[in-house]
């Protein structure tokens, strides 16, 4: 993975499995206390305190369909080569709860990439899902609530590619006003 | 940056497509987004895939996704599903590939031969 927001679509990936119907996505970017914090918090079966304890290891899985598990090992990778860490929490939504912090200006901190990208792809895989995103960038706050897309658009046009396509200008706009730069990284030249 | 009359304009068309086509029957294009095919190249697959079905106004096309299915080496994995036709497994989609098995298997019905991968042999 070359960036966070292909980190981030395997997390999202990783809660539509655990059947959630609603994600909730926090990144927060702190100058002031160096940290770059990615939580993903769903209402899906929840991650058990035993599963806790290997879900880092890549040979385990809960997929009786292969023998490894990659998925949350190389997004804790991602953040301790960065400084950081990961750790599972219960959701307050019923569901698990992943928390991966980096240090903002640490040199290895990949960069936060297309993060627009990432939801779009995630979207159209799981339109059923309601997706709640705060970004706090150095700009400012913005929030995003696929609800409100829908709402947008109207029960008589529900289609995936217009969804899709109103996704991405709500996010773009948005997120580029609260100051989201995809390739901002930790290396300061 | 698209404008609102734009947008506006985008839905008017896009509604005229759902009343033409009915609801049963419409082909479906899953791409692979486990780690492994995010890590290979999935999202801008599955994006390219988006974009030329928007751009060629086929909106009775359901775009879907699935996790691992123990090919990692092939990934991108793309599977065409026409009601009808033999289920197509496509490997190592790029976007550009993408692109060509929308245009030649959806709209024109014939799938990209080189490009298919067997399934069962590749499982052995």
């Amino acid at each position: 993975m070359v960036d966070l927001s292909l980190h981030l679509l395997d997390l999202l990936q990783n809660s539509a499995h655990a059947g959630a119907r609603t994600v909730k996505v926090d990144i927060l970017e702190s100058l002031e206390h160096d940290l770059l914090q990615v939580t993903v918090s769903d209402d899906g079966k929840g991650i058990s305190s035993d599963e806790r304890e290997r879900i880092l290891d890549p040979f385990y899985t809960s997929s009786d369909r292969k023998h490894v598990g990659l998925g949350l090992p190389l997004v804790a990778q991602a953040a301790e080569l960065a400084g950081g860490s990961l750790s599972i929490e219960d959701s307050e939504l019923g569901g698990a709860c992943v928390v991966v912090n980096y240090k903002l200006n640490h040199p290895d901190r990949q960069p936060l990439g297309d993060i627009v990208a990432t939801f779009v792809s995630f979207l159209a895989g799981n339109p059923d899902l309601r997706v709640l995103f705060t970004y706090c960038g150095p700009n400012g706050v913005y929030h995003f609530d696929t609800n409100s897309i829908w709402d947008d658009i109207g029960e008589d046009s529900r289609n995936q590619l217009i969804f899709l396509g109103k996704v991405e200008e709500e996010l773009t706009q948005g997120l580029y006003s609260a100051g989201y730069r995809p390739d901002r990284g930790g290396l300061v030249l | 940056m698209k404008s609102i009359e734009e947008l506006e304009r985008i839905k008017e068309e896009t509604l005229q497509e759902i009343r033409l086509r009915s609801a049963s029957g419409s082909p479906r294009i899953v791409v692979g987004m486990g780690t492994c095919g995010i890590a290979a190249g999935a999202r801008d697959t599955m994006l390219a895939v988006l974009d030329e079905l928007r751009k060629r106004k086929k909106l009775d096309v359901t775009v879907t996704e699935t996790g691992c299915i123990g090919l990692c080496s092939q990934e991108p994995i793309v599977t065409v599903e026409i009601p009808g036709e033999p289920e197509v497994v496509y490997g190592k989609v790029d976007p550009d590939k993408a692109r060509q098995i929308v245009v030649s298997h959806i709209i024109n019905h014939k799938p990209v031969e080189e490009w298919v991968i067997n399934v069962e042999e590749q499982m052995l």
